[in-house]
Formats: structure tokens, sequence, C-alpha cells
């Protein structure tokens, strides 16, 4: 319990801090997105340059308009012919092949997972599992029971591998200031490399239009210290703490499993340790007992169009549930 | 009346527009054939248990047919080119029943095989029905182009009408060299 | 010679009144057709974006819910790309102006024409009805399945989206046949392929890329179709499909779509710089080899849109080259562009200030088209508003801009008016501020981790104040389009008359009256450069060729047909002029696609008949006797 504590504690403070809540490509927190990041300024130099020099050619047109001179419906002009061949082929093949050859023969091995040949150090440690849902990420730790929602734990400072998939529809797995997005596929796993240089929560969102609700399908990576992180997956993999509750079995155990109880389905997010949670919905809502209270009432009000349908419940019934889930942490 | 000499004969503005209509619908027929084997390639039986594996001597035999009609084709329209519009009709005429007979058949062997697995059983049969069935439906428009000719030729032949027979002369060559490609693609797991 | 232009005048009169349009195969009436159609399509995608542009203003808005937002964003991509650039372009620029400029008096299939008209206002329509009816099309304008699927989308949606896209196609293909078959075959003798004006070579490269990308598309939509109405299995992996599939397959339509979609403006562009530069465009082969190429090219990068999809990294640097390659022809011809305007005589009119623009536009699209080249930098942007940045920055800049550019230019030619220059200089400096006011911040809030196509975005993100900025620029935007389009109004009623020629433009529109007889020609045109109203001994010799009259055509609605290479004259041919058939086979065509939509095969089946019969009565008459 405090251990988790200290976990939320953490979260809060980055919170806080204003840090985490941005999902911004140019602030790479890996050495990946870094260098990603570090491509497009130098591209955004290269471009403003080619542009300058473009409009310095539109520019002095402009500024010798008026000249006299021949009225030139004239034949060809060989300094003109020298500069769209030079600046319009020579130039642009040598940039384009700079280009090529940095960011698909080098800058892709930093984005790219590891293969079965690389040393030791750089394969991943750990692997996830996410299956992206209409409008909700499924998360997994193979080799240990622990699933939860919407929210990734990751150790710092470690290659970790993430398996997407999906369950219904294309979605996209990104969080820019880890790395590149992968899309989520029905036919096939794909896998991101996932990667933080430092501990703190890390704000990602789908980026395949998947539904009404594509705008509002987010998702924390928080990259712990290898200890915290421990801590926490041990304690999402034991099954809920104390006893089961009879409301919820009968009123959400269709959807929704707390491991532990008779609550088993998984057409919704597991709910096992959903009190530790900073948010709720896919980061639609933080995670509080007013926004609990509020999503159980009609969550199509919150998130019109997400797959919870409204469920008849009584203001009694919703502040029950609402105790008990959140003391499921 | 015109200042400039007026030169040779080249195929004319209708054949022109025939002869990029078979572009498009080469490309379309293209887009189905990788269709086809991109979903082959996806998936490790093909076809599926459950579907019989496409048997080699009908369709073979009947594609041979097809192919020979584009010598009465491309003959009817020498014979018309030299105005003898007789032989062009009977050409023509015998090779539209020729096509006729092909296109029975096919609708025979169509129906024969949704007998025995459907469009909906698997991508396979998908594919394997949409695109036999693109290849017939060229085949019964080639027919329906026949008989609007042969109906045009039996009041006489004029150079619209010539222009007429060269453009779908070109277009059953295409239809059928195309038929080729949809013939070797269907039953390439036979072969 | 008199007698001779009215004999001319009395053979090719049009039907009047509102029969007349109905009827008419002449392609200056049918690209005015279009360009009215279009424009009210350009309004109604308009609308859309500001709608868009209204309800992403603030973080967490609620003028539009998702549902709404989704069909909006989506009529909204369709109806800018297929029902407007491509109709403006192909079926309002190209058909007024393609005859014209190689001294042709009609397109080579004039009812083709017409159908292709009638039927994409049909397509429009039928769309429209879907959008009004709640059942717009709403997975994107590329409707990736699963969400495309029955089971994601059960409505009639995604009907109205495949139904719609394979009308508008079908015209789309008629017009490139047509244009092709035309540039090919009705040049005017002299005219060898060398002298071939750009604008012509831009819209035969369109062209080709219209014939060989549109079957993709018609292909995936069609297997989309029977996935959803019968049952099939083409997108569906749990027996044996593949999503990739349609991805794949729509793709390879979709990027050489958007040099389709540019391609004419390219070639609007060099034929207003050497106008009013007076100069002979820099490079001209090159230029027009790096048009065809363009396209050519075109389609071997598809995939760079599915980089992100999980392929495997050899297919995925495979594309990336091809990508690279196709910016060489583009890069070309911005500097023959620009060094044409820098060695020529600029005369800065409100078309060159369009056509300046479009560069800049071009420019800063180009590179930030340049930067996809590098795998993980798209990977990393792709499906942000950095993309959406790129393709507005072309799309509106790089083809939206010439043909603002182009309607000043040849309203002149058309109207036989004058436009007011002032007024459409400031319209040029408001859309230009305006549409960098709308997109540049997109480049930024898209790296900021923006995703695309989401109705809502939350605060704290840093994403709120350029989303302001963005539809603040959107309604200076529309400021701008509106006084463009009042001055254009507004000058056709008041403007100066403006005779055959203001602008001593190069190529052979400008040798005829401003507007053109229906004849366009009253004598076939002397052609023997690329720039042939700049030949004065050439156009001396047609009015001396007028006056002892040769070459005059005048029996019947006659046209010289020549040959494909060198432009020799081959033969004269009779052309239709004025039928009912193109629009009953549109009315036609629309019954059956409508009914397709509800299922009704069998009523279906029935215009299928009616559509044969049509066919029969449109090959009934032959041409004029011989």
């Amino acid at each position: 319990m405090p251990r988790a504590g200290l976990v939320t504690l953490t979260a809060a403070a980055l919170v806080v801090a204003g840090c985490g809540s941005k999902q911004d490509a140019l602030s790479p927190e890996s050495g990946a997105s870094r260098g990603i990041a570090t491509l497009w300024w130098k591209m955004l130099v290269g471009s403003a340059l080619g542009l300058g020099i473009v409009a310095l050619i539109l520019l002095a047109a402009w500024i010798r308009r008026n000249r006299a001179g021949v009225p030139g419906v004239r034949e060809g002009d060989r300094v003109a012919l020298g500069v769209v061949i030079g600046l319009g082929i020579v130039v642009p093949i040598a940039v384009l092949s700079g280009l090529f050859v940095f960011g698909n023969v080098f800058l892709i091995r930093k984005t790219t997972m590891p293969t079965a040949a690389a040393a030791v150090r750089d394969r991943p440690k750990l692997t996830v599992r996410v299956v992206g849902h209409q409008f909700w990420w499924e998360v997994r730790y193979p080799g240990t029971p622990a699933v939860t929602a919407n929210e990734i734990h990751i150790p710092v400072r470690t290659n970790v591998r993430v398996l997407v998939s999906t369950d219904d529809v294309i979605h996209s797995f990104w969080v820019p200031e880890l790395n590149r997005k992968i899309d989520m596929i029905p036919e096939q796993t794909n896998q991101v490399l996932l990667y933080a240089d430092r501990p703190g929560r890390y704000r990602g969102q789908c980026a395949e239009f998947c539904g009404l609700q594509h705008a509002h399908m987010g998702l924390y990576v928080f990259a712990d210290p290898p200890a915290v992180f421990r801590r926490w997956l041990d304690g999402q993999s034991k099954p809920a703490p104390a006893a089961g509750s009879r409301l919820f079995v009968d009123k959400c155990g269709s959807c929704h499993t707390i491991r532990g109880t008779p609550a088993t389905s998984r057409v919704g997010p597991d709910l096992t340790h959903v009190g530790s949670r900073t948010s709720l919905a896919a980061l639609t809502i933080p995670n509080t007992p007013a926004r609990l209270r509020e999503w159980l009432r009609d969550p199509q009000r919150v998130k019109p169009g997400n797959q919870m349908p409204r469920v008849e419940l009584t203001d009694a019934q919703i502040r029950r549930l609402v105790a008990y889930l959140e003391a499921r942490r | 009346m015109t200042d400039f000499a007026v030169t040779r004969r080249e195929p004319s503005l209708g054949w022109w527009g025939m002869a990029l209509f078979v572009a498009a619908e080469a490309t379309l027929f293209g887009v189905l054939v990788a269709t086809y084997f991109y979903l082959r390639f996806k998936n490790l039986e093909w076809p599926p248990q459950g579907i019989p594996e496409p048997k080699l001597g009908v369709p073979l035999v009947l594609l041979g047919v097809l192919l020979v009609t584009s010598v009465p084709m491309q003959l009817a329209l020498r014979a018309a080119n030299a105005h003898r519009l007789g032989a062009a009709r009977l050409l023509l005429g015998l090779a539209s029943i020729v096509q006729a007979g092909y296109f029975a058949m096919q609708v025979h062997e169509y129906a024969g095989d949704l007998g025995r697995f459907a469009p909906a059983d698997h991508a396979y049969a998908s594919i394997y029905y949409t695109l036999l069935g693109a290849d017939h439906a060229h085949v019964a428009l080639g027919l329906l182009l026949d008989l609007w000719l042969l109906a045009k030729l039996a009041r006489g032949l004029t150079r619209y009408r010539l222009n007429a027979l060269s453009a779908i002369t070109f277009y059953w060559h295409a239809v059928n060299v195309l038929t080729i490609a949809v013939t070797l693609t269907i039953l390439s797991p036979s072969l | 010679m008199r007698e001779r232009v009215e004999r001319l005048e009395r053979i090719w009169v049009a039907r009047p009144g509102v029969l007349g349009w109905l009827t008419t195969t002449d392609h200056k009436r049918i690209g005015l057709l279009y360009f009215w159609a279009t424009l009210v399509f350009f309004g109604a995608g308009g609308v859309e974006a500001l709608l868009l542009r209204t309800q992403l203003a603030q973080p967490n808005g609620d003028v539009l819910g998702p549902d709404t937002y989704d069909q909006l964003f989506t009529t909204h991509g369709l109806t800018m790309i297929f029902w407007f650039i491509i109709p403006m372009t192909t079926g309002a620029f190209g058909n007024y102006l393609i005859p014209l400029m190689i001294g042709a008096r009609d397109m080579a299939f004039p009812r083709l024409n017409a159908l292709s008209f009638w039927v994409f206002l049909a397509s429009g329509i039928f769309l429209y009805v879907g959008l009004f009816l709640g059942f717009g099309p709403n997975a994107g304008w590329f409707d990736y399945v699963p969400l495309a699927s029955r089971l994601y989308d059960p409505a009639r949606n995604i009907e109205f989206y495949s139904l719609g896209l394979i009308f508008n196609g079908i015209a789309s293909t008629l017009t490139a046949v047509n244009f092709i078959v035309t540039i090919f075959k009705l040049r005017a003798p002299g005219m060898s392929f060398n002298r071939i004006p750009l604008f012509c070579f831009a819209f035969l490269a369109a062209s080709f890329g219209l014939l060989f990308a549109l079957p993709a598309l018609s292909a995936d939509l069609i297997l989309l179709f029977l996935d959803r109405n019968l049952g099939m299995h083409f997108f569906d992996p749990a027996h044996g499909g593949s999503t990739l599939l349609w991805q794949h397959l729509f793709w390879f339509f979709g990027h050489p779509e958007v040099y389709i979609l540019i391609v004419p403006a390219f070639g609007i562009a060099t034929e207003i710089i050497p106008a009013l530069t007076q100069r002979k465009m820099i490079a001209f082969p090159l230029v027009a080899i790096a048009e065809l190429l363009v396209v050519f090219i075109g389609f071997g990068v598809w995939a760079h849109h599915m980089f992100a999809d999980g392929l495997p990294t050899t297919t995925l640097v495979f594309f990336a080259g091809a990508t690279a390659m196709v910016v060489i022809p583009s890069t070309i011809q911005v500097f023959a562009w620009s060094s044409t305007i820098f060695t020529g005589l600029p005369r800065f009119k409100t078309p060159l200030l369009f056509i300046v623009g479009f560069i800049l536009f071009f420019v800063i699209g180009g590179l930030t088209g340049v930067m996809f080249v590098a795998i993980p930098f798209t990977q990393q942007v792709t499906d942000t508003y950095f993309v959406v940045a790129h393709f507005h920055y072309i799309i509106f800049g790089a083809a939206v801009f010439p043909i603002f550019g182009g309607m000043y230019y040849w309203f002149p030619k058309l109207t036989g008016r004058m436009y007011f220059e002032r007024p459409g200089q400031i319209s040029f400096w408001i859309i230009f501020v305006g549409t960098n006011l709308l997109f540049f911040p997109m480049h930024i809030v898209g790296l900021l981790g923006m995703p695309r196509r989401v109705y809502t975005y939350p605060g704290g993100m840093g994403w709120t104040a350029y989303n302001a900025i963005e539809s603040v620029g959107g309604f200076v935007t529309l400021a701008g389009i509106l006084l463009l389009f009042g001055n254009l109004v507004v000058s056709y009623f008041r403007g100066a008359p403006a005779g055959p020629d203001p602008w001593h433009g190069p190529t052979l529109e400008w040798s005829v009256p401003s507007p053109p007889p229906e004849y366009n020609f009253a004598v076939v045109p002397t052609v023997s450069s690329a720039y042939p109203n700049w030949d004065e001994a050439d156009r001396e010799a047609d009015r001396r060729r007028l006056a002892e009259g040769v070459g005059v055509l005048d029996d019947g609605h006659e046209q010289v047909v020549s040959t494909l290479v060198d432009g020799e004259a081959a033969e004269v041919v009779k052309m239709p002029h004025s039928s009912p058939w193109p629009v009953l086979l549109a009315l036609c065509l629309s019954g059956m696609l409508a009914v397709l939509v509800v299922e009704k095969f069998a009523v279906a089946a029935f215009f299928a008949v009616l559509l044969a019969l049509t066919l029969l009565g449109w090959h009934s008459t032959e041409p004029e006797a011989e």
C-alpha cells in the first residue's frame, strides 16, 4: 500500500511539475526520439536554405522587374539552364542521397528494435503486450498475470519490447517522446522499441483514426527506477486486495474483470487495480472519485460513442462502486 | 477546301478511345491479379481446407477456344478493309457464335463451382469468383458489342462501321490476352 | 471571307435555352458547367472546413459531436479532392482550354465529354444526399478497413463512399481518355509533339495518371462493396483476407492521385509565366519531361503512406528510395519557373502574384515532403497535423493558387472583359496571409504531438494557441476568397472590354475573339513553334487563308485529325454537335448506382438494361454523311 502510494505521489509530482502531460516529439526522452528530433532540426535548417534560395530568385525578379531590356521572347539562356540543372538536379540528388543514407541506414538503427543478433546489453529486457480496442489500451506483461489498461510501466534506461496488435480496428501506438509510432493491425503482431532516459510520465495517443472516440484514446508510459517498477509489477500481478463485491459482479461483471472475484469478462478493461491508475477512460478523465461517479452515471455523456453502455445504477450504488473501485489499488 | 495534304490513314479516333479504355481495363485486371497473389502469399494453405483445387482440363480447353476466335475477328477486319462485306459479316458471325458458346460454357462452370464453394467462404473463394466474374463480364460485353456490330453491318458498310469493327476487334484481342492472364492465375494452385 | 465566317456560325449554332445546356457537347460550355458545379462543391468543402476549424478553435470544443465531425472531415477531404480540384482543373480548365490551345474545334469525343460532366454532377449529388441524410462517409477519405467494414460501420455511410467514388471515377476516366486522344490526334497541322503547349503536356500526364491509377481505387471500392454486402472476405484476416490489402490498393491509386491534383496546376503556371514575363520557358523540354516523369515515378512510391504499418524494412527502404527520386522532376520545374521569371520582364499582375505564391507554397510543401524520405522521421510524424500541414501547403498552395491565378488570367478570354486589378491583388494578399496562418502552425502542433482526425483535444498540451490561430486563418482565407469571387462577378458586369489578347499570350487561345466563337477557329491555324501566338507570320498566314477561303472546313462540323508524332494532317472528320444521349445515359447510371446503395440488385439490373438501350440510341446515328 505505501509503495503504491509512493508511485502515485511521484506521478502526481511529475504532473504538478508540468512534465508528462505533453506528447512532444521535440522534447525527446530517449535516444531514438532524440535522433529523430535532431534530424528534424537539421532538415529545418536545410529547408530554410532551400526556400531562401527560391525566395531570393523571386525577390530579385521583382526588384529588377522594371529594368530596361529586350522584351524577351528569347530562346534558351545558358546561365538559367545551368541553374535549372545545377540547383534542380545535381544539388537535390546530393541532398536526397545524404538524407536517405543518414535516415534509412544510420538513424533507423536507433529507432528499430535490436535484433536477436545484437549485443546482449542491447537486447530488450522486458516485453509488454498492448492490444488496441475501441477506445482503450489493454496492457499485459507476458510471463506474469499482470493485466492493466491505459497505462504502461517500464523500468527506466532499459530497452523494452512492446508487442502490439488489435482486437478490432486499426489503431496506432504512439508515445512521441520515446519513439516513433507503430500501427496495430489485426493480421500481424507488430513491435516497437521503448526506452526512457529518465524516470517520468510520458503521454501517448492513438494515431490511426479508429472511430468516434479516437480523440480520447490516450495512454501513459511511466518509466520507473527498476526497484519501483518491480514493486509495481508485483502489485499488479496479484489478484484484487480483499473481498469481491456482489454489486460489481452483478452490474459490471459482464464486461470487466477483477481478478480473484467471479467477474472475469475481458470485453472491457481489467479493473483489478484500477484504483492505482492516474486516469480513466484512456486519459479522458482523471481518476478521482468525483469523475468516476460522473462516468458511472453515464459514460456516454463523458465519452459519447465509447463501448461502455449506460448501466442503470442508483446514486447509492454508484457511491458504493466508486468506493470499491478506488480501493482496488 | 483544304490547303494541306491529307495523308495516310492512321487508326481512327474510335480505335484510340477503345485502346485507352482497354489500357484502363488491363490495369484493373492487373490489380485484381496482384490481389490474388497478394492474398495467396498471405495464406499458408491455398486453396484453404475444404475448397477443391482448380481442375486444369476444361478451363484450358475453353481458353484455347476463345483465343482461336481472334483469328476470324482479325480476318473479318481484313475483309472489311478490302470492302468484302459478305466475308466480313460471315467471319464476325462465326467468331460471335464461338464466343457465345465459350461464354455459355463458362457460366455453366461458374455455376458448378458455386455449388461446391461460396465466395463468402474464404478470401480464396472471394478473389476466385471476382476475378473470373470480371473476365466473364468483359466477354459478355464483347458479345453485346458483336451483336450491335452485326446488326449495323447488316445494313451495309460505312467508314464509321469499319472503325467500329477495328475497335471491337482490338477489344477482343485484348480480352483474349487478359483471359490468358486470368486463367493462368486462377489455375496457378494446380500448375 | 465574311460569308465563310457566317456559314461557320450557322453550322455551329448552339441550341437555345436550358435545353441547349442539357444537350451541349461544346467543350467550352461543358467547361463552364464544370466551373460552376465545382465552385458549388468548393463552397461546400469550404463550409465543412470552417465548421471543423470552429470546433477545433478551442480545446474540448462542443460545437460538433464526434459523429458529425467524422462525417464532415471525411466529406471535406473527398469533396475537395474529387469534386473540386480534379474536376476544376480537368473538367473546367482542361475542357475549355485544351482544344483552343491545340487549334481544334472540340474534344475528340464531344458526347463523351458531356457524359463525363453529367456523371460527375450526379456523383456529387449522390454523395451529398448521403451526407444530408446523415449517412455521409465517416471513416476518413482513405477509409481504412476494418473500421470501414460492415462490422464497425454497419449503416449505409460507406456505400455512399464507395459508390460515390466509383461514379466519380467513371467521369474522370472518360475525361482522361478524351484528353489523351484529343491531344494526340486533334492538333493543328504543324504542331508536332515537341510543340505541344506545356499546359497540354501537364494535362496529358494527369490524364495518364488518372487512367492507370483509378482502376486500383475502383477495384478496392468494388472489393469493399463485395465484402460489406455479399459477405466476401478480401479484407478479413480471419478468413484469409488482409487489411493491408485495402491500403496497398488505395495508396497505389492515392499517391499518383496527388500528382494528378498538382500537375494540371503546374500546367496553368507554365502558361501564365511565359505570358506575364514575355519570355519562353527556360528548359522547355526538361519541363515537359518533368511533368510526365513526376506522374510516372509517382506510381512507385505508394507505400510511404504505410511506413508505420509494420512492413519489412527492405520494403520501406525501397519506397523511401523511390520517394527520393520523385522529388527531382519537381525541383527541375521549380528552378525552371523561377529562372524564367527572373530572366523575363515580369508584370506582377494578379495572375503572376498567385503563381509566385504557388511557387513558395510548393517549395515549402515540397520540402516537408522531402523530409518523408527519412523513414524514422515519417514514422514519428505520420498521422499527425504535420502531414495535414504538408498536404494542405501542396493542395491549397500548389493546386488552388494556380486555379485562382488561372481564373484571373483567362477571365478576359472567357468573358471579353478585364477584371479589376487592385481588388485582385488585395484578394491575393489576403488569401496568401490567411492560408499561411491557417496551415503553417499545423506543422508545429503536429510535432508537438497532435494527431490527425481528432474531433477535439485537451487543454494543457501546448496546442491551444496554434489551433486558435489556424481557425482565425481559416476565416481570413474565406474573406480573401469572397473578395476574389466578388471581384470576378463585378468585373463580369463592369469590367473594361478586353479584346482577344490582353496579355500578348503565347498560345492559340489568344488568337481568337474573346469569348471564342462556338467553332473556335475560322481556319485551321498554321503552327510552326511551341508559342504559336507569338509567331506573327503564321497568324498573318491564317488571315490570308481565311480571306482566300482555304482551310475553313465548313462542310458540316468538321475537324482535322493529325498524326500522333509529327502533327501532319491525316484526315478530316465530322463531329457530333448537341445530343440528348449523354444526359439520359447519366440518368440511367445514376439510377443504377442509387439503388445499389439500398441493395436492390434487381432494380439495378433494370437500370442496367435501360443503360444498354440508351447506348444503342447514342450509337444509332452515325457522323454526317460523307
